[in-house]
């Protein structure tokens, strides 16, 4: 292991890890959500209130929510504990859960506003040419925004890269197993070990450049 | 023959459309107003991307809206062939699968190749819509539109992006095709001209309202109201403060009609402006403002006692006095148009589908 990451070493692989399996899932709900906003579709306001929540809601209260909500003892974690022994907190899937909430809104948003704008006159034409809406999504939708679902994605990995607050309630913060790369930086501050806050801290800042640049060049493509 | 026959009532944030259109098999159906006044709403409602409040649309046997039955069949399954005004090409492919996008199934390759070189597209088949002309992106909407094998085609100021010169060349190609092919085709244009060279009947709207509609040359002949007339280029209006005895009468003079008058004080006289002279005799008294040689004829804009412009057309050979002359012009009665404030909805005849 390189210096760089002897005060955390499963940190930036939990990281990626986590990053890897929200990008795939920002691809399939953020183009789904931002084209199902932008169609007339019943309960549109509500859905787009809930993606954009955590927009404006601050994460660690939406983290304590989803705490009680997804918990051994909550609405939704407890039956899902009792029926499958699925625990959704302190685990694997609550890092994920809580990187997919704190992106979503900036994958969505910009899908959304694409559609809206340059994409919904195309959209009609394609319908009047007698294509579906679903062929209407691969032909027409995906193809003429790709730059904007690149910029989306890039939004939505970096915030979830530095997400701490969601993450903080839904994973727990338990060294070597729901440490994530943002998190091991404020462990290490907590400890007082800067030098080691710094290292990572500059290499979080590189890894979001870096997928910065990849995803910007995809979308140029 | 199936017609498309639509009674649309539309309403959004304050504006209302109401519109009863029958548009027959043959022939180019234009509408007309100004800016809006509903026209590409009416091509949007037909097309099936806006939901009328009330009435239906049907093509033929096949029903296609109707609030009173629950129908409302999807864009898709409407067999409309519509060309948007910016054209809306997908910019992601070329010029050869843009046509191809909407084929039926079954249509090969040959079927693109046989509307490229209608258009003649060719040579520029595997463009980019960005690489094209004005000119060239028109004819691609129209062979992308028309290949699809549209029931009903719908065309949304198709002209609007070019420029001039390109424009007869591109009516005459568009005529062209249009009349090979028999179904009902709506042309929304604001420009006259269009309408005069292409369009077999003419609806005018006004606010939401189809005002007139009928064969193209009545409806420039004989406009029903002050602001149809306006629509129609009747550039001549004359506002009306009193009438008596077969004459009316404005801040302008005073003209005498020709015969009685239906209903009423008209609120405004349009006078055509072929057919006025000057005269040495009785007439209304106008001062000559400019003179324009237009080519065949000769273009006098003239000024009116209380400043109201008047423009009148002379042959080529007549030689008015120079600008600033204080004259007479004799206006015929045929050339005289008295005008009500509004007119009354027009009857469509039911024989424009048979």
């Amino acid at each position: 292991m390189t210096p760089w990451l002897d005060c955390s070493p499963a940190a930036l692989l939990l990281s990626l890890e986590v990053a890897g399996v929200v990008l795939v899932l920002f691809l399939v709900a953020g183009i789904a959500l931002g084209y199902a906003l932008s169609q007339p579709i019943p309960f549109r306001n509500l859905l787009d209130a809930l993606v954009s929540l955590p927009l404006v809601f601050p994460p660690i209260a939406i983290g304590f929510f989803l705490l009680m909500l997804l918990g051994r003892h909550g609405a939704v974690g407890g039956p899902l504990h009792e029926r499958f022994g699925w625990d959704l907190v302190f685990s694997f899937p609550g890092l994920v859960l809580a990187a997919f909430v704190a992106g979503l809104p900036l994958v969505v948003k910009p899908i959304q506003s694409a559609i809206e704008g340059s994409a919904r006159e195309l959209i009609e034409v394609s319908y009047t040419l007698g294509k579906g809406r679903l062929a209407t999504l691969f032909l027409v939708v995906i193809p003429v925004i790709r730059r904007h679902i690149a910029a989306g994605l890039t939004l939505g990995i970096g915030r979830s890269f530095g997400e701490v607050g969601i993450t903080l309630m839904l994973g727990g913060n338990i060294l070597g197993s729901t440490e994530t790369l943002s998190l091991a930086i404020y462990n290490q501050v907590l400890d007082g070990d800067f030098a080691c806050a710094t290292r990572l801290s500059i290499l979080l800042g590189i890894l979001s450049l870096g997928l910065f640049l990849i995803l910007r060049r995809l979308g140029r493509l | 023959m199936p017609c498309l026959e639509a009674d649309l009532d539309f309403r959004r944030a304050g504006f209302r459309l109401a519109a009863r259109i029958r548009v027959p098999e043959t022939g180019i159906t234009a509408l007309v107003g100004p800016s809006g006044c509903g026209k590409t709403t009416v091509l949007r409602l037909l097309a099936g991307l806006e939901r009328p409040r009330s009435g239906h649309i049907r093509h033929g046997e096949h029903v296609w809206f109707d609030r009173g039955r629950g129908i409302d069949l999807a864009p898709r399954l409407r067999r409309v062939g519509l060309m948007f005004q910016d054209y809306a090409l997908f910019p992601h492919l070329s010029v050869a699968r843009n046509v191809a996008f909407g084929q039926p199934r079954g249509d090969g390759a040959e079927a693109v190749r046989f509307w490229l070189e209608r258009l003649q597209l060719l040579p520029f088949a595997e463009r980019r819509p960005h690489a094209l002309s004005g000119g060239q992106r028109q004819r691609v909407a129209l062979a992308r539109a028309l290949a699809s094998r549209p029931e009903v085609l719908l065309l949304d100021e198709p002209f609007s992006a070019v420029d001039l010169g390109l424009r007869q060349s591109l009516r005459l190609l568009f005529q062209e095709v249009v009349a090979d092919r028999s179904m009902p085709t709506v042309l929304v244009t604001h420009d006259l001209d269009d309408v005069r060279h292409l369009a077999d009947r003419v609806g005018v709207l006004v606010e939401g309202e189809l005002r007139q509609f009928g064969p193209t040359a009545e409806v420039f002949s004989t406009p029903c109201d002050a602001e149809v007339a306006r629509v129609l280029g009747w550039d001549n209006r004359l506002p009306v403060s009193g009438c008596e005895d077969g004459w009316v009468r404005g801040g302008w003079g005073c003209l005498r009609l020709n015969g009685a008058l239906a209903s009423g004080i008209p609120e405004l006289v349009a006078i055509r402006p072929h057919g006025p002279s000057l005269t040495e005799g009785p007439g209304l008294e106008v001062e000559i403002a400019r003179i324009t040689d237009m080519g065949g004829y000769r273009t006098l804009l003239c000024r009116l006692p209380d400043r109201t412009a008047l423009q009148i057309h002379l042959p080529p050979q007549a030689s008015p006095p120079p600008p600033g002359t204080r004259t007479r012009l004799s206006i015929p009665e045929h050339c005289i148009l008295p005008l009500p404030a509004r007119g009354r909805v027009p009857a469509i005849p039911s024989s424009a589908c048979n």
